[in-house]
C-alpha cells in the first residue's frame, strides 16, 4: 500500500520507506495479482530548529513541533502489472513551548495506480523493471492551511505523476531511481490578503508551487527481509522565503534533502502479515523543519 | 503548460497497455492539470478615475495641519500662449507619438486614481515592515532603528499602532495638499493640455478641472515624502511610483511639465508641515524604558491586580507602551484621559474568572466557522493591520462611489485619523491598566492566532473597528449595517482567537465609537458637502 509521501511538508515528514506488502509511490513493488493488503502506519516526526529561509534557526515559541500521525492504507493487485493504492491519514501536531494550538484531522485522501511499463529479465535472472505512478489527494477536512507550522497540511489538491527505475539483481542488492512531479491546486484561506515572496496579495487564493521529487535508493531484499536505504530530494518550484520573523506560509519555497531507511519482515504466523519500522532525517533543506521520523506499519494480505 | 502536455502524451503512449480503470484515474489526474490554471488576481481592479464632482469648494475645506489653502503659495502659471506653455504641449505631443507598452501600463495603472494606489502601496508596506525583531542569539531583543533601516531588525516594525500612524499621516497630508491644490486650481483656472489643444489626446478620462498645479504631482510629491520617512528602506521603489505617477499624467494628456512642477513643489512643502508635527508628535519615545515599563507593571500589583506579562519565549519588552502619548489628530491628551474606558473586572474578581472559563471554553470548542471568523480579521504579523484591513474596506466603497482625488483624500483622511486617534486610546488605557492575556490567567488556554504582545484591555481590533465603522458609516450611509456587522465581527474574532476577554471587546467598542465623535464633529463641520 502508498505510504503518505507528503510533498511539501513543513510539519508532516511522512512515512518512510517500503515493503513487499507497503509500498511507496517510490518503491519498484507491485502487489501480486489479486491480492488485496491493508494496514496501519504510526509516524513520529519532531524538529526543534528550521530553516527561515536559508537561516537555520530554533524558535522559543515553538520549540520542538511534533507531528505525528496514523495512516491507513490499502493496496490492490489487479493484474501482477498494475496495483492500486489508497491512503489517508489522521494528523496531530504540537508545538512544545508558546502559546499556539495543536491541530489534528483526518488529512487527504491520496489514490494512485502504479504500472510496470517495463520489465527485462537477464539470462542470470537479473531484474530491470520501469513504473509510472498517477497519484491524486484531496484534503477530505476542512482543515486550516493558514497556521504553519502548526497546519496538518496544506488543505489543496494535488496530482502527481512519478517515474521509478528499479534494477533487481538475483544477489538481492537493489537499486531504485525515482522522481516525481507533483501539480498543486491554489489554496483558499479565510483571509483576503496576504503577503508573500515580496507582494501583497489581495485575495484569499494562493497559487500554490508545484513541486519536483527526486529519490535514489538501494537496499537489500531477499526471502522475508527488506532493508531499503534511500536519499530523497524534494524542489518546490516556486513560493518564496520565510521572511525574518515571520511564520511559515503554506506556499513557501520548501526544500529538502532527507535520508530515509527502513527493514520490512513478514511474519511467519498464519494469514500474511508483515511489520516495518523506518527513519528518516533532513539533512538540508529550505524553509523546512530538519525533523528526524520514525514510522513502524503493519500489514495484512488478502489472497482473493 | 508545455511540460503538461508532454507528460500527458507520454501518459496516453502507454494507455493500450493499460487496464480501463486505471486509464479512466489517469485521465482523471490529465483533466484535473490540464485544467489547472493558477494565477491569482487581478487585485482591487480600479478603472479609469471618472469623478462625479469636480469639487470647486475643496480649496475652503478645513485643514488640518495647514493654517490654510495659502500658507504654501503657488505662484501664478505662465499664459496657455507663451512660448513656453507652447513648449511644454510640443513635448507631450512628442511623447504621445512614442509610447511604448510600458508607458501605456503606467497610464492605465495610474488613471485608477492616485489616492486609492497609494493607499494600496501603503498598506503593502505596512505588511512587509510588520514583523517583530527577532530575538539576539545572546538574548534580549534589537530595537529597530530609523538610522538603520536596511539592518536585523528593519525599520520600522509596522505594528498596529505604528501603522494605524502611519497611514494617518498619508492620509491628513495628502487631503491638506490636495485641498491647497484645489484652491490654487480654481485661483489660476488653467485648463489640461487635452482641453487646450486638441492635437493632444487624452489617454484617460480628461475632466474640466483646472491642471495647475497637477494634482497628481501633488499626491506623489507629499506622499513619497511622508513614506520616506515612515518606510526609509522603501526609498527606492516609491521614488520611482512617484515619478512613474507624474509621468503617467504627462502622456496621458493630463498635465504638462508646469503643472507637474507646480504640483510636486506643494505636494512635498505640505509634507514638510506634516513631518514637522510628526518628528514632535511623541512616537519617537513610544518604546518608553526598561524603568517605564517596571513602572507600569508595579502600578497594577499595587493595586491588587496581576501584571500583564509577555507571553513571547524569550520575554519581549511591550509594543510601543507609551503610544499613548502620542498625540491624536481630533483628541486633546486631556480628551483621551476622559474617554479612557473604566477598568476590566479585577483579576481577582468571579467575573474575571467567568471570563477566562468562557475563552477556554470557546477555543476548546471551536467550531470552523468560528476559526474563519478568527483568521479573517486575525491581521497579525505580516498582514497590513487591523487599520489596514478597514482601508481595505474603505478602498472598494470610495472606488464605486466615483469619488474626485479630493473626496477620496478626506474618506482616507477621516477614517485614518480616527483609527490614530482609537490606537492613541486605546494605547493608552491598555498600559495603564497593564491587563493580562487569558493565557497568562490560564496557561492551559491556547491561542488559534498569534498571542498580540501587549496587556489585553481593552481590544485593539474592537477599538479600531468601531472607530472605522462609525466613519465608514458617516461617509457610506447606506452601508451602516454591514460596518457595525464587521466591527462586532472583528470584536468576537478576537474571543474565537483566543486572545480576548468578552469585556476587552466591549470596552474596545465602546471606545472606538467614542474616539470616533470626535473625527465626525470635525467632518460635519469641515465645509465638505
Amino acid at each position: 500500500m502508498m505510504l503518505p509521501r507528503t510533498v511539501r511538508a513543513f510539519t508532516l515528514l511522512a512515512a518512510v520507506a517500503g515493503s513487499a506488502t507497503a509500498q511507496t509511490s517510490a518503491d519498484g513493488l507491485l502487489m501480486p495479482r489479486k491480492v488485496f493488503s491493508t494496514g496501519v502506519i504510526y509516524t513520529h516526526d519532531s524538529w526543534d530548529q528550521y530553516w527561515e529561509g536559508t537561516l537555520k534557526r530554533s524558535n522559543g515559541n515553538i520549540g520542538t513541533l511534533t507531528t505525528r500521525s496514523v495512516t491507513m492504507a490499502a493496496a490492490y493487485g489487479v493484474t501482477g502489472g498494475l496495483t492500486l493504492m489508497a491512503s489517508l491519514p489522521y494528523v496531530w501536531t504540537h508545538a512544545s513551548q508558546g502559546v499556539l494550538n495543536d491541530m489534528n484531522g483526518f488529512q487527504d485522501l491520496t489514490l494512485g495506480a502504479k504500472y510496470r511499463l517495463l520489465r527485462i529479465e537477464s539470462a542470470n535472472r537479473d531484474i530491470f523493471s520501469a513504473f509510472i505512478v498517477g497519484t491524486g489527494a484531496v484534503p477530505i477536512t476542512k482543515y486550516t492551511p493558514d497556521f504553519y507550522p502548526l497546519s496538518i497540511g496544506t488543505g489543496g489538491g494535488r496530482a502527481a505523476g512519478r517515474i521509478t527505475l528499479n534494477f533487481l539483481p538475483t544477489s538481492g542488492w537493489f537499486i531504485t531511481g525515482s522522481s516525481a512531479y507533483t501539480w498543486c491546486s491554489n489554496v483558499r484561506l479565510n483571509r483576503n490578503s496576504y503577503y508573500t515572496d515580496g507582494q501583497l496579495y489581495m485575495t484569499n487564493q494562493v497559487a500554490m508551487p508545484n513541486v519536483l521529487e527526486n529519490s535514489l535508493g538501494t537496499g537489500y531484499r531477499r526471502g522475508r527481509w527488506q532493508l531499503p536505504l534511500s536519499l530523497v530530494q524534494q524542489r518546490t518550484l516556486g513560493g518564496g522565503d520565510i521572511r525574518r520573523q515571520d511564520m511559515p506560509f503554506v506556499s513557501n519555497r520548501m526544500n529538502f534533502t532527507r535520508i530515509e531507511g527502513g527493514v520490512m519482515y513478514a511474519l511467519n504466523i498464519p494469514g500474511d502479515f508483515s511489520v516495518r519500522v523506518g527513519a528518516g532525517h533532513v539533512l538540508s533543506g529550505r524553509n523546512v523543519g530538519q525533523s528526524t521520523t520514525l514510522s513502524s506499519g503493519l500489514f495484512y494480505a488478502y489472497h482473493f | 503548460m508545455r511540460i503538461t502536455s508532454r507528460i500527458r502524451s507520454e501518459v496516453s503512449r502507454h494507455l493500450g497497455r493499460m487496464s480501463g480503470r486505471a486509464v479512466l484515474s489517469l485521465c482523471a489526474v490529465s483533466l484535473a492539470v490540464a485544467a489547472c490554471d493558477k494565477s491569482v488576481g487581478p487585485f482591487e481592479v480600479l478603472p479609469p478615475l471618472q469623478p462625479s464632482s469636480l469639487e470647486p469648494t475643496a480649496g475652503s475645506w478645513r485643514m488640518i495641519a495647514l493654517s490654510g489653502p495659502t500658507q504654501i503659495a503657488v505662484a501664478a502659471p505662465t499664459a496657455p500662449t507663451s512660448a513656453a506653455y507652447l513648449a511644454e504641449l510640443d513635448a507631450i505631443k512628442t511623447s504621445q507619438a512614442h509610447l511604448t507598452d510600458a508607458q501605456r501600463k503606467s497610464i492605465a495603472y495610474w488613471s485608477g486614481g492616485g489616492v486609492l494606489r497609494w493607499n494600496q502601496i501603503v498598506r503593502e508596506l505596512v505588511a512587509r515592515y510588520n514583523l517583530p525583531p527577532a530575538p539576539r542569539d545572546e538574548g534580549g531583543y534589537p530595537v529597530p532603528d530609523a538610522e538603520n533601516p536596511f539592518g536585523d531588525p528593519a525599520f520600522p516594525f509596522a505594528n498596529p499602532v505604528y501603522a494605524a500612524r502611519a497611514y494617518s499621516y498619508v492620509s491628513a497630508a495628502q487631503y491638506d495638499a490636495l485641498k491647497s491644490a484645489w484652491y490654487w486650481k480654481f485661483q489660476f483656472n488653467r485648463p489640461s493640455p487635452a482641453k487646450i489643444d486638441n492635437a493632444i489626446r487624452a489617454l484617460i478620462p480628461v475632466t474640466d478641472l483646472p491642471a495647475y498645479p497637477s494634482e497628481d504631482a501633488v499626491i506623489s510629491g507629499v506622499t513619497v515624502e511622508m513614506l520616506k520617512s515612515l518606510f526609509p528602506a522603501a526609498v527606492e521603489e516609491v521614488t520611482l511610483k512617484a515619478a512613474e505617477q507624474r509621468n503617467a499624467a504627462l502622456w496621458s494628456g493630463k498635465a504638462t511639465a508646469s503643472d507637474l512642477a507646480a504640483g510636486l513643489a506643494l505636494g512635498k512643502s505640505v509634507a514638510a508641515v506634516f513631518l514637522a508635527r510628526a518628528a514632535a508628535d511623541g512616537m519617537r519615545s513610544a518604546g518608553g524604558s526598561p524603568t517605564i515599563w517596571k513602572a507600569m507593571a508595579d502600578s497594577a500589583t499595587v493595586r491588587g491586580e496581576i501584571a500583564w506579562t509577555s507571553l513571547d519565549n524569550p520575554a519581549r519588552p511591550p509594543m510601543l507602551p507609551l503610544f499613548g502619548q502620542v498625540r491624536a489628530w481630533m483628541m486633546s491628551p486631556a480628551d483621551i484621559i476622559a474617554n479612557r474606558p473604566d477598568a476590566p473586572p479585577s483579576t481577582s474578581s468571579q467575573k474575571m474568572k467567568d471570563e477566562t472559563a468562557e475563552v477556554k471554553r470557546t477555543v476548546e470548542h471551536l467550531t470552523n466557522a468560528q476559526l474563519a471568523i478568527a483568521q479573517k480579521w486575525n491581521d497579525g504579523a505580516g498582514t497590513y493591520s487591523p487599520p489596514g484591513h478597514w482601508n481595505d474596506i474603505a478602498l472598494e466603497y470610495v472606488r464605486d462611489a466615483n469619488m474626485s482625488e479630493v473626496r477620496a483624500a478626506r474618506a482616507f483622511a477621516l477614517l485614518n485619523m480616527a483609527m490614530h486617534d482609537a490606537a492613541v486610546g486605546c494605547w493608552e488605557a491598555k498600559f495603564h491598566y497593564f491587563n493580562p492575556r487569558p493565557s497568562q490567567m490560564d496557561p492551559s488556554i491556547k491561542t488559534q492566532i498569534g498571542l498580540p504582545n501587549f496587556p489585553a484591555y481593552p481590544s485593539g481590533h474592537s477599538t479600531f473597528s468601531a472607530a472605522a465603522a462609525e466613519v465608514m458609516s458617516y461617509l457610506f450611509p447606506t452601508g451602516t449595517d454591514s460596518f457595525a456587522a464587521m466591527r462586532d465581527e472583528a470584536g468576537i474574532s478576537r474571543l474565537y482567537g483566543g486572545i480576548h476577554y468578552r469585556s476587552d471587546i466591549d470596552g474596545g467598542k465602546a471606545l472606538g465609537g467614542r474616539v470616533a465623535g470626535f473625527t465626525l464633529s470635525f467632518a460635519r463641520g469641515d465645509g465638505a458637502p
